[in-house]
């Protein structure tokens, strides 16, 4: 029992502390001297949110931009011409968008020993501070309020779906900024205890587990737009801890329920993967144990559907 | 036709259901009426919802450009009273009515389409165009409706303007009158309850036609 909890804050703690090298430079219309300008380098927390960065890119590169009076607001930033949506983790956005290979589990498939990250390290991101992308990416606002509204939103409809929102509905107004502050500060310490308290809700099981599914976007008949760069398909549905045999929801069995044409099987990934934190996930993995040691900040499980190369 | 079986929640087939009656009532009796200018189910990617498409009319005059197009407006006035300003010809807003699968509510998702991409889904387009100024300061007030903001449309996945939907099924449960709904009933209740604010409303005689 002790060690099954000590395996579980380990994992969790493992999740937390999982980052990614960024180069972020600066895009060469805004810059006052073309290219000349040195990027800034950050070891960034998968779990966490860029808009977060917003003010120090804003320092960062003022003396190089061509109206340095420009506002925070107007910040955005791309990977490969793909704005990057403020409310995806940073952890996310790399399994969706960098093409780095993502690890496999050791006993499964022997060839991928030698995987190296290799071009995607550091990620080479690149931060605009004009010609925003209104029609693709949500407009914050200097003093970041748009990005805690965004998060907290997300965190009230996974509590919704766990507990039908009351552990949110009691959270008192200290605890409810603390979230905020932790997630700011990226603190483990004033996460956790509410974090448990969204987890285990006062006496009641968890009714639904948060998930969501991102898939690259299939072309649709019914393109009134021109497509986004890097355009996706989020799908979510209602996923219950357990089936109704008492067999738990595994991995396998809510995929093979939510997308059935990627994947027919509920054992084995046929046409597609799916990856969590740069890993990909067995399918026989139970999502109610998943949730507990690797949701992302919000409370959810967000789930890159990479297909099969 | 049946009662909603978990009021204030829909099920996704009662609530397809009701989107396809409104649609087909829509179109039968009140198409090329003025009311709205369209409301069609849309599928895609497997869901489905209901878009509602009504001409844009901006609720005040933006105090900021008063005086230099004073004069002209005064005699476009005069000779064509009841147009629209020309400026704002052709411009629409959608309200995409989605059922959210965590709340099973549906939720109001909208946004200006205009040729001329004067109306982006920012903060300040909501308030300078869209929320009528009676409206305003309920708006601001998160705890009133839930507050509006802008996110991610589930569908098309790019910014639009949207209610809060955590508080949709209080709200719904104060709005409601008689004992029975049906699925038509319902979203009617629903758009009579969080439409009006965003400038979305649904005209009586479509109401009785549904009823």
């Amino acid at each position: 029992m002790t060690s099954s909890r000590d395996v579980t804050s380990r994992l969790r703690q493992n999740v937390w502390n999982g980052s990614i090298p960024l180069e972020i430079c600066l895009d060469k219309g805004d810059c006052r001297t073309y290219d000349d300008s040195d990027p800034y380098l950050i070891q960034f927390p998968r779990l966490s949110y860029l808009g977060l960065l917003v003010p120090k890119l804003h320092g960062f590169f003022s003396n190089n931009l061509i109206y340095p009076d420009v506002s925070p607001a107007d910040v955005w930033l791309s990977y490969d011409g793909v704005p990057l949506k403020w409310h995806y983790p940073l952890g996310l956005l790399y399994d969706l968008y960098s093409g780095a290979e993502p690890s496999h589990p050791p006993d499964e498939d022997d060839n991928n020993e030698g995987r190296a990250d290799g071009d995607s390290i550091p990620w080479k991101l690149t931060v605009h501070f004009s010609d925003y992308p209104v029609e693709h990416l949500v407009k914050l606002d200097a003093e970041g309020k748009h990005l805690h509204d965004l998060y907290i939103h997300s965190v009230k409809e996974a509590d919704y779906l766990r507990c039908a929102g009351k552990t949110v509905m009691f959270l008192g107004k200290e605890d409810s900024g603390q979230l905020w502050e932790s997630v700011k500060q990226h603190n483990f310490t004033l996460f956790n205890p509410i974090n448990q308290k969204f987890l285990n809700p006062q006496g009641a099981n968890l009714r639904h587990l948060p998930m969501k599914l991102y898939l690259p976007h299939a072309s649709s008949g019914l393109t009134e737009n021109e497509p986004t760069p890097g355009s996706l398909r989020v799908v979510q549905a209602l996923v219950t801890p357990s089936l109704s045999s008492r067999q738990p929801q595994t991995i396998g069995t809510a995929l093979n329920h939510i997308i059935p044409s990627l994947f027919p099987s509920r054992r084995s990934p046929l046409l597609a993967h799916a990856v969590l934190h740069g890993a990909v996930l067995p399918l026989s993995i139970s999502v109610e144990e998943l949730l507990r040691v690797a949701s992302y900040l919000d409370g959810w499980l967000h789930i890159a559907v990479v297909m099969m190369g | 036709m049946k009662t909603v079986s978990s009021f204030p929640l829909l099920s996704k087939s009662e609530f397809d259901e009701a989107c396809g009656n409104i649609a087909k009532v829509f179109i039968q009796e009140f198409h090329g009426s003025n009311v709205w200018a369209s409301a069609d189910v849309v599928q895609r990617n497997g869901s489905q919802y209901l878009k509602i498409v009504k001409e844009l009319s901006i609720p005040h005059i933006d105090p900021g450009n008063g005086c230099t197009n004073a004069e002209e407006e005064e005699i476009e006035d005069e000779d064509e009273e009841i147009l629209e300003p020309p400026s704002n010809h052709g411009v629409t807003v959608e309200y995409d009515i989605v059922l959210s699968p965590s709340y099973q509510v549906p939720v109001l998702y909208f946004s200006i389409k205009d040729p001329l991409f004067r109306y982006p889904p920012t903060m300040d387009t909501l308030y300078r165009i869209l929320i009528p100024p009676q409206f305003k300061a309920q708006a601001e007030n998160v705890s009133v409706i839930g507050g509006i903001t802008v996110t991610d449309h589930p569908v098309t996945n790019t910014p639009v303007f949207f209610i809060h939907p955590c508080q949709t099924a209080s709200v719904l449960e104060a709005s409601k009158a008689i004992d029975t709904l049906t699925s038509i009933d319902y979203l009617v209740l629903w758009i009579g309850a969080m439409g009006k604010c965003v400038g979305l409303d649904i005209p009586v005689a479509l109401a009785q036609n549904l009823g």
